[in-house]
């Protein structure tokens, strides 16, 4: 890899109580690269979500955005280095309209009143970025199928110009033509130059997008492999810890 | 949406005779809608040509089964002259093309006069498998129907490509290790048995190169090449308005010409196939060294921005294809190479070096060298060539139906 990270988690280590759900994790992440973390239940992705969200303050490890160590110790401070985390709940207020979700608690103003009229347009466009086929951005987001919430909640993370986008499950009870929807969306948010951190338990999603895929298995890493030359099989052994294996990338 | 059954009950359907007047012209009618549902639109002078049958009978024909909402016609003109166009009836029902790529597939849903009504992508994992890529593209079809308002009923054939030589009489893939996902998988009875639904199945570069044919950039042609220049490439060949599909629909694999008998091993099992230098893997390969994984619409939208490393690589493949080309347009003479594929999207920078080296190595008479133009329907172009395929699929007329 020649990029730069734009983030690198290094010796992440967090316990609950007596339990450690994260021991000594490294993650880097580039600019339009999708990393895939992957893992069993309880392998620790939802922890390691958490840290990059700010919501958990890791016990021990640093990371490191655009060469600066930084902590991540609350979630709006997380926004604000550039990493926007897009939970699985997606955290939507149904009744509200597409707009007033995306500018919920960061509305346009324009004097003392709000500026719908630029938010409407800057809707318009971020949706239109990401080629969401939202019908109407004026209508309360309870009558959105799966894959267009999908899209709203991404289109809200990239609203603050993050740096990385972390994406929480996002084809969990999905559809096979929503799934379809994100994937898409995945690949265009990390062609506009994003780098993506996708959590999921569903390989074919996985393989179908990701340029690597981390490994996660009892809170430690357990393989990095490129996504292109990986075998369905070689992830699967490193989930599961038939065979540890610990390769990287570069194989032609 | 009028129910096959409804239609077919309209008209009587009592078995006739063999030789008699009726069972003749029960064959006619038959010969007729083939000839619609293989041309998707035709003028009733052309009918005459493809059928045989003359001016008058299809004249009575056409209009028997307009009457019964079969099909549809339209006042047009040809060479000046008024003409008829006759196409399949819209309310007959939907088809769906699917195109299995390399790394995605694209579902389209279309009537059954080949207007898309709904289309999807979805991205693929490398080395994809038969069994799951079946079952999501089930639950696709089932979806966008839904989605639509309609139900599975409506739906009367499936069309699929693959990026792979396709035996015709099996459906399966008669190379193995072209695609290794997918062989010994017979894709027609897995599909088929899912949906219920008559399946075909076509090597992807021949359905783009039907497509093209038919509603692309080569209307009119009755001798041309398709590449598809993706992850893979394959050739589409039509000849004299015929596709070529060989013994076992291996005619065309581009990729497995050997360029380099010391080369490199391909995944076909040979060594130096033009795939290992110039086809997506290799390309990449070398690529990843100094830029860390790219994808390959990474390589044709940089190259497009402006980087000139990759614009150089994408030449280079250019260059790569036309020599190949080169010996494929000496061999066939074809008016016209239509480019299609990911790598089409990459505009001049591929095809310049191209035309300039098929030019330099093909024979060319007084015509000039042969045009070589990107495909007019874009990467939709192999699941529009499925949709085709699965109106021909389609049981408009089943034996002892109408007549």
């Amino acid at each position: 890899m020649t990029r730069p990270p734009v983030m690198s988690l290094r010796g992440i280590t967090h316990s609950f109580g007596a339990v450690r759900a994260l021991i000594d994790v490294d993650l880097d992440v580039s600019a339009h690269e999708v990393v895939a973390v992957v893992g069993d239940n309880g392998a620790g992705k939802s922890t390691l979500v958490g840290v990059m969200a700010g919501a958990l303050v890791p016990d021990a490890g640093e990371v490191v955005v655009d060469g600066r160590e930084v902590r991540l110790s609350s979630p709006g401070l997380a926004r604000q280095l550039g990493i926007a985390t897009v939970f699985q709940d997606l955290a939507l207020c149904e009744d509200l309209d597409v707009v007033e979700n995306l500018f919920l608690g960061q509305e346009l103003r324009r004097g003392p009143v709000l500026d719908e009229v630029a938010m409407e347009r800057e809707a318009l466009r971020l949706l239109a970025q990401l080629s969401a086929r939202v019908t109407s951005v004026r209508g309360p987001v309870s009558g959105l199928s799966g894959g267009q919430r999908q899209a709203v909640a991404v289109a809200r993370a990239l609203l603050g110009e993050p740096r990385v986008l972390v994406l929480d499950e996002p084809t969990a009870a999905l559809g096979i033509t929503q799934t379809a929807e994100v994937l898409n969306l995945v690949e265009r948010v990390r062609d506009r130059g994003y780098g993506v951190v996708l959590v999921s338990q569903n390989m074919a999603d996985v393989q179908a997008v990701a340029d690597r895929v981390v490994v996660l298995r009892r809170g430690r890493v357990n393989g990095d492999f490129d996504a292109e030359t990986a075998s369905y099989e070689d992830i699967i052994a490193a989930i599961t810890g038939i065979a540890p294996t610990r390769r990287r990338g570069g194989v032609s | 949406m009028k129910t096959m059954d409804a239609i077919l009950s309209a008209v009587p359907k009592d078995r006739v005779p063999p030789g008699s007047q009726t069972s003749l012209r029960e064959a006619n009618r038959a010969r007729i809608i083939d000839a619609v549902q293989q041309r998707g639109a035709i003028t009733q002078v052309e009918l005459v040509g493809v059928t045989g049958l003359s001016a008058a009978t299809i004249s009575n024909i056409v209009k028997e089964l307009t009457a019964a909402g079969v099909l549809n016609t339209a006042p047009t003109s040809r060479s000046g002259r008024r003409a008829q166009m006759v196409s399949l009836a819209r309310n007959l029902g939907l088809v769906a093309g699917v195109h299995f790529a390399e790394r995605s597939l694209r579902a389209v849903l279309a009537d059954v006069t080949q207007r898309v009504v709904a289309e999807q992508r979805l991205p693929l994992p490398p080395d994809h498998r038969a069994d799951s890529g079946l079952d999501r593209v089930a639950q696709l079809i089932e979806e966008m129907v839904d989605s639509l308002g309609a139900s599975m009923t409506e739906v009367l054939a499936v069309g699929v490509g693959i990026p792979a030589p396709v035996d015709a009489t099996t459906g399966m893939v008669s190379a193995s290790g072209v695609l290794r996902g997918w062989d010994w998988v017979p894709v027609p009875q897995v599909l088929g048995e899912r949906l219920g639904l008559p399946v075909r199945v076509e090597n992807d570069a021949n359905l783009g190169a039907l497509a093209e044919h038919r509603i692309g950039a080569a209307i009119g042609t009755r001798n041309l090449v398709y590449l598809r220049a993706s992850y893979g490439l394959g050739l589409g060949l039509i000849v004299d308005g015929h596709l070529v599909h060989g013994r076992s629909g291996a005619a065309g694999e581009l990729g497995h010409i050997v360029v380099d008998p010391d080369g490199a091993p391909c995944r076909c099992g040979k060594r130096g196939c033009l795939e290992t230098t110039a086809g997506a893997t290799a390309l990449l390969g070398t690529l990843q060294a100094d830029r860390g994984h790219l994808a390959l619409r990474d390589v044709v939208t940089q190259a497009l921005e402006g980087d000139a490393g990759l614009t150089l690589a994408l030449a280079a493949v250019g260059r790569h294809l036309g020599r190949q080309l080169a010996v494929v347009c000496t061999l066939l003479d074809p008016e016209i190479v239509v480019v299609g594929g990911e790598l089409a999207r990459a505009g001049a920078i591929l095809l310049d070096p191209l035309r300039a080296e098929l030019a330099a190595g093909a024979l060319h008479g007084t015509a000039g060298p042969v045009p070589v133009v990107p495909a007019a329907l874009g990467e939709q172009a192999e699941a529009r060539g499925a949709v085709a395929l699965s109106v021909e699929a389609s049981r408009i007329v089943v034996a002892g139906g109408v007549g």
